[in-house]
């Protein structure tokens, strides 16, 4: 088989961040004596386990204990993890991955190829019961989804190792972006030995085995979690931060008050604090942009109401929205408001112009939204009522309630629907809603994360919107040279359908401690890693 | 009195075990389930969780499987969130915690509301009992959910004394049993006092003071006792409450215990663990309603088991 080195954003941005790995501490820094680190989670750690876990939380931990092929660096682009770079197949679907030889083990063994083939066929194997399998079908892995279906045996994945430090991974469907995908902590090595040695106890404290730059030292479950400086990790030398402690605080303003009293380096801010605190502290208060778009999800399937199969009445309500109230007056944290899907700060993505974004103001869109009424046969009397569900929190409470006031003056009659998450979740997944509040956050930093969610054969398309041409202009931008163009018309489509009312797309609103350095500034996915942090003496 | 408690404790196997099918039921009939998430699963890696984890099995099976292994192996299962944990080790972590927090917070509730009590009932109408009178109410209608953030303000912002949370040491214990102890506090003061005011105009008061008793000895010999009836009754469900923890201490001192997990195990239909929490809340109030009943033949001799 003839193998090029790839040309893609992956490769450049491997060659151009090769410096920028492990903490880069410029020379005229003087860094502290107290090199320790406090983070915020919102909730316990559910699993140390890279296979089983499901959250972001969960993530940042796991990233810090172990380490996939590839890593972040401040910016959102690839750097060097245990893989020093690969090689792709002429058509695409074949990566060779070759591995760092210096990477191991917290026990002292080497980190080999195999052990990614193990880790990845845990997570296809049925007896795991991940719930990520499916990122092993999403990444588009050769008989992944046989594998998780249990229809074959998990050593048939597309996975193998060539030898200790070569990984070839064979996958159906060429994917520009699989790369990027590769950050992601499901696809972490595991340890064989000590799996197999101590079950589901493997994750305790004392047990875990793993080959990030941090060794887990307290796991007090809904209370902290202790990490330490790992000095069998190749890049150990460069690594700064000898301690990182996330604390679990489950009320944000506690979590800002216990901050403000020095216990924590970084909190979220709790909505609409941000300009109080921007003022009063300068150099703490940060916003910047966040791989999420927040929409209100339109049913115009077969359970959904009449009024919403009609596009003039979607478009009606869309316009009527104004995110501009939503961005400055409720949240206040520099999200932006929303007239598209794909979040706008996503890499190599630009938003197609769109009529109702760019060439009206909110005043126009709201005469526009009551012809497009009338003309669907509402008035003043006769209006059309419509429930609005959300699940249990006060910022979807406040949005939802201001969403409704609008709503009203274009004649549309809203009543709020509270529910408790899961219940808001199984009622959207039964088709049981007219307009239900929705938020996806982006796996990975590329368009296709957001815009393959609307296909008819997604399984999160719960509104079911189902359009040919919408599907088609995704597939083809699976082998597409450039796929912004088919993107762009992904995004007219959704504007000219409008199945989901786009609300604002997401910002990391932050309080961090001014001598904090080495955070990621500008990564949309605010991947961090412990390692690339220090702290600056005052 | 010990064929009574005997017999209660027959009892109490028919009830847990009420306990258990209605909690069961009521749990599997919530709508969602555990692995519901906002990323609805493909449903063969849906067939694949809930084959691990039983539910895929008969609902009666489900039940009959659960019973079996607590009876047999003392175990409550793993948990279907936490993944890496199961039930035991969740309580084993939480319970301490919460019964540590607890069992103080029900010291000070006690100790400083049957003082307070007894001192207003004894200076009844004068200053002293205006003022615990006040303090009582006022301690009552201050919830713990406004307490907690003002305390962590006043003790961790601005004075800088205590840890805003958490569960290293003694000086984490602080606030927490602040927290919890004041509106208990408030009530057994109130109820002590009403309670006093009683016994103290009651005959056989007059008669111990018309004998020259010293009134120290009134009071602790003869009024306390009788005095502490009510109090008790209100004792034994408010002991269960606070060593079965606090939702409101657990989310604002992050303190690890068990109130936060029995919530969000409900929140999750994490089955396992919220059936694991309900028992034991359900053994315990339960066995505490017993040690009530059987306190009550002890201080009042007119009642006979």
């Amino acid at each position: 088989m003839k193998m090029f080195k790839t040309l893609a954003t992956s490769a450049l941005a491997l060659s151009f961040a090769l410096q920028a790995q492990a903490a880069d501490v410029p020379d005229d820094v003087t860094l502290a004596e107290d090199q320790t680190y406090t983070f915020w989670l919102l909730d316990a750690i559910k699993s140390m386990d890279p296979q089983i876990n499901t959250d972001v939380e969960g993530s940042d931990v796991l990233r810090n204990l172990f380490e996939g092929l590839y890593n972040e660096n401040g910016n959102g682009e690839l750097v060097p993890g245990v893989a020093l770079d690969h090689e792709v197949s002429e058509d695409g679907k074949t990566y060779t991955f070759n591995l760092r030889e210096d990477a191991k083990w917290s026990s002292g063994e080497p980190v080999t190829a195999q052990d990614f083939v193990y880790a990845w066929r845990r997570l296809a194997n049925p007896a795991t019961a991940s719930e990520y399998a499916w990122y092993m079908e999403l990444m588009q892995v050769e008989n992944a989804s046989a594998v998780v279906a249990g229809e074959m045996e998990p050593d048939q994945l597309g996975v193998t190792a060539v030898d200790e430090h070569t990984l070839e991974v064979r996958i159906t469907n060429p994917l520009p972006y699989f790369p990027q995908m590769l950050v992601h902590a499901s696809t972490f090595p595991v340890p064989q030995s000590v799996i197999e040695a101590n079950g589901d106890d493997w994750t305790d404290v004392g047990t875990l085995v793993g080959n990030g730059a941090y060794t887990l030292t307290t796991h007090q479950l809904g209370e902290r979690v202790v990490m330490d400086k790992n000095d069998t990790y190749w890049d150990s030398e460069n690594t700064v931060i000898e301690q990182l402690t996330a604390l679990t605080i489950n009320d944000v303003n506690q979590a800002l008050t216990r901050y403000l009293a020095g216990e924590l380096d970084r909190v979220d801010i709790p909505a609409g604090q941000y300009p109080r605190l921007k003022e009063e502290y300068p150099d703490q208060a940060v916003s910047t942009p966040y791989n999420c778009s927040y929409i209100y999800m339109l049913n115009v399937g077969e359970k959904g109401p009449e009024a919403l199969k009609d596009v003039r009445v979607r478009k009606a309500l869309a316009y009527a929205i104004d995110r501009d109230i939503i961005v400055d007056r409720i949240l206040q944290g520099g999200q932006r408001g929303a007239y598209n899907w794909t979040h706008w700060a996503i890499a190599d993505f630009e938003r197609p112009e769109l009529d109702w974004a760019d060439d009206m103001d909110q005043a126009q869109r709201v005469e526009r939204a009551k012809e497009l009424m009338a003309e669907a046969g509402y008035g003043p009397d006769n209006p059309l009522d419509l429930t609005l569900q959300y699940n249990t929190s006060e910022d979807h409470k406040k949005i939802a309630i201001a969403a409704s006031q609008m709503l009203k003056q274009i004649n549309v009659n809203v009543t709020l629907d509270n529910y408790e998450w899961k219940i808001h979740t199984d009622r959207m997944q039964n088709q049981d809603f007219d307009m239900a509040r929705y938020a996806w956050c982006g796996d990975y930093n590329e368009a296709s994360t957001y815009l393959d969610l609307m296909t008819s054969y997604s399984g999160h398309n719960n509104g079911e919107f189902f359009n040919d041409a919408y599907d088609q202009v995704m597939q083809d931008s699976k082998t597409a040279e450039d796929p912004l163009p088919l993107y762009q018309e992904a995004e007219t489509i959704l504007a000219e359908e409008m199945p989901i009312i786009p609300i604002y797309h997401y910002a990391n609103v932050d309080m961090i401690s001014d001598d904090i350095a080495g955070l990621p500034e500008n990564n949309v996915n605010n991947t961090w890693y412990g390692k690339d942090i220090y702290r600056v003496a005052e | 009195m010990i064929t009574y408690a005997l017999k209660r404790l027959a009892i109490a196997v028919p009830t847990l075990l009420l306990l258990i099918v209605i909690s069961f039921l009521l749990m599997h009939s919530a709508p969602g389930g555990p692995f519901t998430s906002e990323r609805e699963l493909p449903p063969e890696v849906l067939a694949n969780l809930n084959a691990k984890y039983g539910l895929d099995q008969p609902l009666w099976r489900q039940i009959a499987t659960y019973v079996w292994s607590i009876v047999s192996d003392f175990d409550f299962g793993p948990s279907f969130v936490y993944k890496d944990r199961s039930v035991n080790e969740i309580i084993a972590q939480g319970f301490p915690i919460t019964l540590t927090y607890g069992l103080l917070s029900f010291a000070v509730a006690v100790v400083v509301g049957v003082s307070l009590g007894v001192a207003a009932a004894i200076r009844h109408n004068s200053a002293l009992d205006y003022i615990a009178v006040g303090v009582s109410i006022g301690a009552q209608v201050l919830p713990n959910f406004v307490m907690a953030p003002i305390l962590v303000l006043v003790f961790t912002l601005w004075l800088g004394w205590l840890p805003g949370g958490g569960w290293q040491g003694p000086e984490y214990w602080i606030m927490p049993v602040i927290a919890l102890s004041t509106s208990f506090m408030a009530s057994i003061a109130r109820i002590t006092r009403s309670s006093m005011l009683e016994v103290l105009t009651s005959n056989h008061i007059r008669t111990a003071r018309a004998k020259g008793l010293p009134e120290r000895r009134v009071i602790l010999r003869h009024a306390l006792k009788p005095a502490m009836l009510p109090v008790i009754s209100y004792l034994g469900p408010a002991f269960v409450a606070m060593i079965t923890g606090s939702v409101v201490v657990d989310i604002y001192f992050s303190t690890g215990g068990i109130g936060k997990a029995f919530v969000d195990s409900a929140l999750n239909r994490d089955y396992a663990v919220m059936m694991g929490v309900t028992i034991l809340i359900g053994a315990l109030t339960i066995f505490f309603n017993l040690m009530v009943d059987l306190l009550y033949g002890w201080i009042d001799p007119k009642i006979r088991y």
